[in-house]
C-alpha cells in the first residue's frame, strides 16, 4: 500500500490543477479548454444545468477516458493513475448514491474498506461520522428506507467516512426541504472552514454557494468563465453610484461629462462611474450645480447573482467561444 | 443538535491491515445471502444428491454386488461417477446462481452504487473479482464441497478406491473443472447481470440462456446431432468428460469443442463486462 501514509496524515495540503481539459461526448463538447488551480478551501462550481459541472468532477475523479490535457489531483495525474488520489477524495452524487438491503452503518463501513481503511476502523469510523451528520439514531435501519435529507446526510457520511482532503460535492442539497438544506449547508460550511477540508460543491444555487463556498468557478456550456473569490471586488478604481432625480436631465449629465464623470442612463436611474477617491462628492457638486433634485444616491455593489448572470447571460459568450 | 456540539475527529489509522477491496465486496456478498432462511433451505436440499450418493456407496460397500446392479452412475466411485454427480447438481446450480447473481450488478446500476465504487481506490477488476467471487463460492457450495465431502467420506466407506483416487485424483479432477466452469458462469451471470437495471430481466435471461438453450438443443439435436452445440450447460458437462475422463455427453460434439465454447463464453462475459460496467452516473 503506497499511500497508506498520505491517509494517514489526511490534513496534508493538497491543490487541483487542470490545464486545458476538454472532453467531448461523441461530437458533443462537453468541457472546452478548462484551466484553473484550486488551493485547499471551499470552491462553488456554479453554472446552469448542462453546463458540465458533473461531468469536470468525473474528470476529478478520473473517471473520463479520451480527455486530452493534463489533471492533477494531489500530485497525481488522474488520467494515468486516479486510484492514489481517489483515497484522498469523497465523492457525493447527485442521484442514487445508496447502496440497498444495507443499513446505514453497513454501508457507509463497507465503502470505508473500500477506500482501504481496515475492517474494524471503517466500522468504528462509520459510527463516528453517521454522529456528526446527525443519523446516530437511525444508522441500523435500512438506507433505502431513509427519506430524502436522510439519504444526503448519509451520503455526505460515506464520502467523510476516510477522511479524505477534499469532498466533491454534487448538488448536495438537492431535493431537500429548507430546514434539511439549511442543516446541510451548515454541515458542509463546518466541514469546510472549520475541519480544513477542501470543498468543491457543484450547484445551480447561488445561495449555496453564498452559504458556504469562498471561491466560485463558474462553466457554461463547457467553458470556465470565472474563477474567483465570492466576495465582489469593492477596491477597484471606480465606484458605481444609482442615482435618481428631478430637473435638467442634459445640464446634470454635461456638468459631470465636464468633470470627467462618464454617466448611463438606465430607463428612470443614473449609473454612475467615479473615481473611489473621490466618491459621492462630484455627484452631489454636479447637481447642485444644475439644480437637479436628488431622490435617490446610493453606492451600487454587485452580487453574487450579477456576476453568475452577467457571466452566464447567453449575449456575453456565444456557444463556440472556447476561452475564458 | 449543532454542528459545533457534534465534534468531528480525523481518522487515525490503527495500523492494521485493510483487506483488497475485491475481497470487501466479496466477503459482505457471501454473507448477506446467508441470512436468508430460504436460501439456506435450497442450498441443504443441493446437499441432498450428495448424501443419496453417500448412503448409496455405504450400503454399496455393505451389500456387494447387488446394489452396485441397482444403483447405476450413483454407487459408481470412478471419476466418472463423480462427474455424473456435477451433472445431478445442474439444476441447483441454475437456481442458486439465478438467486444468488441476478441482481449482483443490476442492483447497483438501479441505484447509482457504480459511481460509490468507482469514486473508490477500486478498478473493473476488483469489482468485477469480487463479485465474481460471489457467484463462485455459492457455485462451489453446491458443487465443489459436496464432491470433495464424497470423496473423503467414500475413501472411508467403500473399498472399491484407493486413497490416491479419492482424495487427490478425483478432487483435482473437480477442482479444476469446478474452476473452470465456476470462472465462466460467473463471468457470463455477471454480463446479464449488467446489461439491465432489473433484476427480473437479468433472471428471465438467465434461465433463457440455462434452460431454455438446453431445451432447444435437445429438440433440435434431434435432426442434427452437432447442433447440440447450442445448449449453454450442455458443454460445461460436455467439456468436463474431457477432465473428469467420462464418456461424452453430447453425441455430435467433441468434448474440446465444448471446453473450448466454455472458454468463449467467460471471454464473452468480460467483453460485455468491460463494455457495460462504467462509473457513469444513470441520468432518469
Amino acid at each position: 500500500m503506497t499511500n497508506d501514509t498520505a491517509i494517514a496524515s489526511p490534513t496534508a495540503a493538497g491543490s487541483i490543477e487542470v490545464r486545458d481539459l476538454t472532453f467531448a461526448y461523441g461530437r458533443d463538447p462537453v468541457l472546452k479548454d478548462v484551466t484553473f488551480k484550486l488551493d485547499k478551501c471551499a470552491i462553488g462550481l456554479l453554472g446552469p444545468n448542462g453546463s458540465g459541472k458533473t461531468t469536470l468532477l468525473r474528470a476529478l475523479l478520473g473517471h473520463l477516458k479520451g480527455a486530452s490535457g493534463n489533471i492533477d489531483v494531489l500530485g497525481c495525474d488522474m488520467t494515468v493513475k486516479p486510484h492514489a488520489a481517489r483515497k484522498r477524495i469523497g465523492w457525493m452524487p447527485e442521484r442514487g448514491g445508496i447502496l440497498p438491503d444495507m443499513s446505514g452503518v453497513g454501508m457507509v463501513a463497507y465503502l470505508g474498506e473500500l477506500s482501504g481503511m481496515p475492517t474494524t476502523d471503517a466500522l468504528q469510523r462509520s459510527h463516528e461520522v453517521l454522529n456528526y451528520v446527525g443519523l446516530a439514531d437511525e444508522r441500523y435501519r435500512k438506507a433505502d428506507t431513509y427519506s430524502q435529507g436522510m439519504r444526503q446526510r448519509l451520503k455526505l457520511a460515506q464520502a467523510l467516512v476516510h477522511d479524505p482532503d477534499w469532498l466533491f460535492l454534487d448538488e448536495p442539497t438537492s431535493g431537500l426541504d429548507p430546514s434539511g438544506r439549511v442543516s446541510l449547508l451548515e454541515l458542509v460550511r463546518d466541514l469546510a472552514r472549520a475541519k480544513g477540508f477542501g470543498v468543491i460543491l457543484s450547484t445551480h444555487l447561488l445561495a449555496d454557494v453564498r452559504e458556504v463556498c469562498e471561491e466560485i468557478l463558474v462553466l457554461r456550456k463547457g467553458v470556465l468563465l470565472d474563477h474567483g473569490r465570492v466576495e465582489i471586488d469593492t477596491n477597484g478604481e471606480h465606484e458605481v453610484f444609482i442615482v435618481e432625480g428631478f430637473g435638467d436631465e442634459t445640464a446634470f449629465a454635461d456638468q459631470l461629462a465636464a468633470a470627467g464623470i462618464p454617466a448611463e442612463r438606465q430607463e428612470r436611474l443614473w449609473e454612475i462611474a467615479v473615481p473611489r477617491d473621490v466618491g459621492a462628492h462630484r455627484i452631489l457638486e454636479a447637481a447642485a450645480a444644475t439644480d437637479y433634485a436628488l431622490r435617490r444616491l446610493e453606492a451600487k455593489t454587485e452580487t453574487l447573482e450579477d456576476l453568475f448572470f452577467r457571466l452566464v447571460d447567453d449575449r456575453s459568450v456565444t456557444p463556440d467561444e472556447g476561452g475564458e | 443538535m449543532p454542528v459545533y456540539e457534534r465534534g468531528y475527529r480525523h481518522w487515525e489509522n490503527s495500523g492494521k491491515k485493510a483487506a483488497p477491496a475485491w475481497w470487501a465486496i466479496a466477503r459482505r456478498g457471501i454473507a448477506e445471502p446467508i441470512k436468508s432462511r430460504r436460501l439456506l433451505f435450497l442450498l441443504v436440499i443441493a446437499w441432498v444428491p450428495a448424501i443419496v450418493k453417500g448412503g448409496i456407496l455405504y450400503f454399496t460397500f455393505k451389500m456387494g454386488e447387488l446394489s452396485r446392479l441397482l444403483g447405476g452412475d450413483w454407487t459408481d466411485v470412478t471419476s466418472a461417477g463423480f462427474h455424473a454427480f456435477l451433472m445431478w447438481q445442474a439444476p441447483f446450480v441454475l437456481i442458486i446462481l439465478a438467486i444468488i447473481g441476478a441482481n449482483l450488478i443490476t442492483k447497483d446500476r438501479e441505484d447509482n452504487g457504480l459511481a460509490l465504487y468507482f469514486s473508490r481506490p477500486l478498478g473493473l477488476k476488483d469489482y468485477v473479482a469480487g463479485k465474481g467471487a460471489i457467484i463462485m463460492t455459492y457455485y462451489f457450495a453446491v458443487t465443489l464441497f459436496p464432491l470433495y465431502a464424497l470423496c473423503i467420506f467414500g475413501y472411508l466407506v467403500t473399498n472399491g478406491a484407493t486413497g490416491m483416487e479419492m482424495l487427490i485424483e478425483i478432487p483435482l479432477r473437480g477442482t479444476l473443472y469446478c474452476m473452470l466452469a465456476g470462472t465462466s458462469y460467473a463471468l457470463v451471470l455477471l454480463a446479464i447481470s449488467s446489461l439491465s437495471t432489473r433484476t427480473a430481466f437479468s433472471v428471465m435471461w438467465w434461465v433463457l440462456l440455462v434452460a431454455g438453450t438446453d431445451a432447444l438443443a435437445e429438440i433440435i439435436a434431434l435432426f442434427d446431432a452437432r447442433l447440440a452445440i447450442m445448449s449453454f450447460p450442455g458443454q460445461f458437462l460436455n467439456g468436463g468428460t474431457l477432465i473428469f475422463g467420462a464418456d461424452p455427453n453430447l453425441e455430435g460434439v467433441a468434448p474440446a469443442v465444448s471446453l473450448g465454447m466454455v472458454i468463449l463464453y467467460g471471454a464473452a462475459g468480460w467483453l460485455i463486462l468491460r463494455r457495460r460496467i462504467r462509473p457513469v452516473e444513470v441520468v432518469s
